[in-house]
């Protein structure tokens, strides 16, 4: 870690003013991805804007929408009991995050803009394109058991880490930004990149664009929600494999349902086509292993993640029996 | 004696832990200390070709960079406990990823660490070797290693095998993994003169002197070197070695004419200090329709150095356990471009996890319960020594209700998961090295005990105290114990599960002598009511001494000592022998087929310890050996780059080591007879290893029970049920 300069922000437009003023500057909310990566040497900045001073921790739900400030910490909204009943997956995915030391400092945005987990990536002494663009991409020929099967590039197959980012995807939420020209809001579907040619661009971010909410619609399909996590040991660890599932029923017919991946791609995961194959029809074991399968059409595995095209399509048949009450 | 020793006796240095009063290596203040960073090696093979410490150098508080340029000329110490067998900053060579290149000395940590970051180096780079996968037709038999050989005969096994009736064929894999104590290593240096003192966090301060006065024979005499260390963090092995960042250290703080302090990064320990080298044993059981073993052809390979062959990863249940009359071992080793593996964590626990996975799949084989299979091939032990093995498998077995098991793979269920119910002997050997105490009753009544033994975490503190306090009948809050500094009597280092055989001989001999010198001095003195008493009818109990038979007419040992006028210091020792002790684990798993997923739902096990001195450490042993049996079937592993030979997952959030959500409350029971081998420790046998050895294939044959799916490549992670 190297000395850094560091402002307390008084105001949202206080902090996007610094940040967007000062070079290689970042914004700091709970630093529990922030400082790791920096005590790693795999991030440095030479000025912190801290934002825990600002008024940007509420959370709000009136007929239509959830509001989340973006400084709301992951326990506070996992606990809400709004969240709770009107969004099982949003709570049930943050319980299933971290640890409780860990949610009760970190914010809402800090954890959408977390970085990857890919060991190459953390680690100072490997190359790696996201973090020193064109130096390479060891995880494709190396280590990549937790790796994307969808959406990587031969530069980059990263996983996106949150947990939170796969259920407010399923669940059609919608990111506010504000910036040096003013605020702006961007579906989270479309708030991650993909790797392509650029995987040090993970988001549609600009220097000094600060979030400052999530919005998540209410829909009848997300009171009947769920996330299922799958993982190498029973807490305090990432997603090998998880899907955030919200559905509507009609009878036995596919009303409504939203789904979102997570472990499985380089972005919060989300297929429409794999929702398309459900909706409208009967929820039967078969019709969801037919949706699974759309999901892998293109799936690219590699020598150490295969076994999630299985384990991915099992999950889904999996989470869906569950809410369904199919098994 | 007032019966302390055997009592689950609360840990006397408990409070001082959870206060944060016990002071840990890294916590002494020594005045004016710098701090020290190393800079690590990104490649794995090769030579260093440039080295530029000027921005280093030129930066904010840095002392000095040493480098193989200006670093003191050391000895490479000739043989364990120094496994690395080269010492860094020595020269230009590069043997591993992840070794010091440059040792930064700074006023504060925080410039030391961003001066680390500042220096260049440039290697030629030869292409490493990282698996034993690759370099498998490299495999060879390692020369003796600490005076045993990696080959062993017994019979013949190989014709033994041939005429076998049933047979069980197999190869069972573990990959590399690290001790990861929660203290990370530190030492901190201090020279005065040509006397050098270290604040370490050592398993062993005795043999690091040795090994410190090995590498610095040029300057420093060995009994010039103390090195203290009162309190570890755990060390699992990790500290049982002396390592190189510590001759380092001592080096940069002799250079830089100041106290230096060094605390390694988590990531620096997964290549500075040691792990379980990567393994794979081929197993080949013969035995009778009725389950009796008559070969065993056991080989293993390990992954080794190209600067040292030493295995770590022994194969002694397969010699020791079991009664099979043909028996060959062979421990083959394969040089690797990797850090140089140690002892971790009960490293037997390594082989035997195959032995003990073989011979469920030989239970199935023949058809007979794995208890049963077990019993059949009991082998007694050899007079004196005691061997309550079969005791262990009656409690266990009952305590967890094994008679009910249907011994059907795949018929048991609740809910979406499948019940599955395995078994494993556990066993490990344990050390015994000679060793000394020194015991002080001072004019207050009090007795100081000193040993140069350690405080892993495991209670010997408490225990010690509990020892004293018997011998010498006095009250627990009336003993002091001191450990960890080589000022005090030499002692075992706390490795190999010698603490409690090798230090309690030598404690109750010094309390047994502090008591007669006491009584002495006591019946000698006229001004004492027991002047003129026989010593043999004085007894000691709550710090008084009465005359059997008649309680009025007492003293004290307050009372005796202070007439005395000086304190009353004696001195114990009480050679012991090695050996082994055993238990039986019991495991419940659940799993999800479908998902891949597995979990430890109950765990009960049985121990033969010998004698247990103290049934809350005892206990608590085996809550932490069964959690890392946890650990290391269902998640350890350290990944290694295969092209690079770069560790990838050097921190404790992509090492997984079980959470409390993996680890089910464990029950353990114990025979509690005192072994009459280990009569010195008061009939109790070294015991810390042995718990959790059997875990991993337990756990392995819980999954085959509940699936029918049988898994021999540790750890067990989705991928490998789907
Ligand atoms: C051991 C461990 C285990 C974990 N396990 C999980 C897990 O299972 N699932 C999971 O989802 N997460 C997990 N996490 C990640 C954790 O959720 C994130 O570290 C956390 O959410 C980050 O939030 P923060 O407030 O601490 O962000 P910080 O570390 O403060 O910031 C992270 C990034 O976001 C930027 N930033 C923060 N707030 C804003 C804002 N309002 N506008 C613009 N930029 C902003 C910062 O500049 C920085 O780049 C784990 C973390 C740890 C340490
Ligand atoms: S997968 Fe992406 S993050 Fe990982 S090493 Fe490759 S480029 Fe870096």
């Amino acid at each position: 870690m190297r000395a850094f300069g560091y402002t307390v922000a008084e105001s949202p437009a206080d902090a996007v003013r610094i940040a967007a003023g000062t070079p290689n500057s970042a914004f700091v909310a709970g630093g529990t991805d922030l400082l790791n990566l920096m005590r790693d040497g795999a991030q440095s900045h030479d000025h912190l804007v801290d934002l825990n001073h600002l008024d940007l921790a509420r959370i709000d739900m009136d007929a239509t929408t959830l509001r989340i400030g973006a400084l709301a910490r992951m326990r506070q909204v996992a606990e809400h009991p709004e969240v709770r009943r009107e969004f099982p997956v949003l709570s049930q995915a943050l319980l299933a995050s971290a640890s409780p030391q860990v949610r009760v400092m970190a914010a809402i945005g800090g954890n959408l803009l977390q970085r990857t987990r890919c060991g190459y990536f953390r680690d100072a002494g490997s190359a790696c394109n996201k973090r020193v663009p064109g130096s390479g991409c060891p995880a494709i020929s190396g280590h990549n058991r937790g790796h994307a099967i969808l959406g990587g590039s031969e530069h980059c197959i990263a996983t996106h880490p949150s947990d939170l980012a796969v259920a407010l995807t399923a669940l059609d939420a919608t990111v506010h930004l504000l910036g040096p020209d003013g605020g702006r809001a961007v579906p989270v579907a479309d708030f991650h990149l993909l790797p392509g040619s650029t995987p040090q661009r993970e988001t549609v971010l600009r220097q000094g664009e600060l979030i400052t909410r999530v919005d998540v619609p209410r829909t009848r399909a997300a009171t009947r929600s769920r996330y299922l996590k799958l993982r190498d040991r029973a807490s305090f660890e990432f997603a090998v494999v998880s899907v955030a599932a919200a559905l509507r029923l009609d009878g036995r017919t596919v009303g409504d349902v939203r789904l979102a991946f997570g472990g499985v791609g380089t972005r919060p995961w989300r297929d429409t086509g794999v929702e398309a194959a459900l909706r409208g029809r009967e929820l039967t074991e078969a019709a969801v292993s037919a949706a699974g399968r759309v999901l892998v059409r293109d799936a690219v595995p590699r020598d150490g993640n295969g076994f999630k095209v299985e384990l991915v399509q099992r999950a889904l048949v999996s989470v869906l029996g569950e809410l369904g009450g199919v098994r | 004696m007032t019966g302390l020793v055997g009592r689950g006796v609360e840990r006397v240095d408990g409070r001082a832990k959870v206060t944060g009063a016990a002071r840990y290596a890294a916590d002494n203040a020594v005045n004016g200390v710098l701090h020290g960073a190393l800079v690590m090696s990104t490649v794995a093979r090769g030579e260093i070709t440039e080295l530029d410490t000027s921005a280093a150098l030129a930066s904010p508080g840095v002392v000095a960079v040493y480098t193989h340029e200006n670093m003191l000329p050391l000895t490479v110490p000739p043989d364990f406990p120094y496994p690395k067998r080269f010492i860094p900053l020595q020269d230009t060579r590069i043997h591993h990823n992840g070794q010091p290149v440059a040792y930064v000395v700074a006023e504060t940590l925080e410039q030391a660490q961003e001066a680390a970051t500042l220096v260049r180096v440039r290697y030629r780079v030869a292409p490493p070797t990282a698996l034993l996968a690759d370099a498998l037709d490299e495999a060879f038999l390692p020369r003796d290693f600490r005076g045993r050989p990696n080959e062993t005969v017994r019979g013949d096994a190989a014709a033994a095998l041939e005429r076998a009736e049933v047979r069980v064929e197999q190869e069972y894999t573990s990959p590399m993994q690290h001790h990861n104590p929660i203290e990370p290593h530190t030492t901190t240096a201090v020279w005065d003169g040509d006397s050098l003192t270290l604040y370490e966090s050592a398993q062993g301060v005795v043999l690091t002197r040795m090994v410190v006065a090995q590498a610095f024979a040029k300057y420093v005499l060995e009994q010039d070197i103390r090195v203290v260390s009162p309190y570890l963090g755990g060390g699992f092995g990790a500290k049982g070695p002396t390592w190189s960042h510590t001759l380092l250290t001592a080096a940069a703080a002799r250079l830089a004419r100041g106290p230096v302090k060094l605390v390694l990064t988590r990531a620096q320990m997964y290549t500075m200090n040691g792990h379980r080298a990567e393994y794979r044993r081929g197993l080949r059981l013969g035995a009778t329709r009725q389950g009796r073993l008559t070969a065993i052809v056991d080989t293993s390979t390990a992954q080794l150095t190209r600067t040292e062959e030493s295995i770590y990863n022994t194969s002694n249940s397969t010699l020791h356990l079991y009664a099979c009359p043909n028996v060959h071992v062979r421990q083959l080793g394969v040089r690797l471009d990797l850090p140089t593996s140690s002892y971790m964590r009960s490293p037997e626990t390594t082989a035997h996890f195959g032995l003990e996975t073989a011979l469920d799949e030989l239970s199935y084989e023949v058809g007979l319960d794995p208890v049963e299979l077990r019993v059949r091939n009991h082998l007694p032990a050899g007079p004196p020594a005691s061997k309550y093995l079969l005791e262990c498998y009656r409690m266990g077995a009952k305590a967890f209700g094994w008679a009910r098991r249907d011994p059907r793979p795949g018929v048991t269920r609740v809910g979406d998961e499948y019940v599955g119910w395995g078994m494993a002997t556990e066993t490990h050997t344990y050390n015994a090295i000679p060793s000394f105490a020194e015991l002080t009753i001072d004019e207050a009544g009090r007795a100081t005990l000193r040993v140069a033994s350690q405080e892993i975490g495991t209670g010997t503190y408490t225990v010690l105290t509990q020892v004293v306090a018997d011998g010498l009948g006095m009250p627990l809050d009336h003993v002091t114990t001191l450990l960890g500094d080589t000022a005090f009597p030499a002692a075992a280092i706390s490795a190999g599960s010698s603490t409690m055989p090798s230090v309690v001989g030598p404690v109750s001999t010094a309390a047994r002598n502090a008591r007669d010198a006491v009584v002495a001095i006591a019946v000698a003195d006229p001004r004492s009511p027991l002047h003129g008493v026989p010593a043999a009818d004085v007894v000691a109990e709550h710090g008084q001494l009465f005359v059997r038979g008649d309680r009025r007419r007492r003293d004290s040992y307050r009372d005796v000592v202070r007439r005395h006028g000086q304190a009353v210091v004696v001195n114990g020792s009480g050679p012991n022998t090695p050996g082994h002790s055993f238990g039986a684990v019991f495991v419940e798993v659940r799993v999800r087929p479908r998902l891949g997923a597995v979990r430890v739902s109950r765990v009960v096990a049985a121990y033969d310890p010998g004698r247990v001195l103290n049934h809350r450490t005892a206990h608590g042993q085996v809550i932490g050996g069964v959690t890392w049996g946890i650990g290391f079937a269902l998640m350890e592993h350290t990944v290694v780059d295969r092209n690079t030979a770069r560790v990838v997952n050097p921190t404790l959030s992509t090492y997984l080591v079980p959470v409390c959500a993996d680890t089910p409350s464990v029950e353990s029971y114990f025979v509690d007879r005192p072994d009459p081998a280990s009569k010195p420790a008061l009939g109790a046998r070294g015991f810390g290893e042995t718990p959790g050895t059997g875990v991993p294939a337990a756990i392995s044959n819980a999954i085959f029970h509940a699936t029918g799916r049988r898994l021999r490549d540790v750890p067990f992670t989705q991928d490998k049920l789907l």
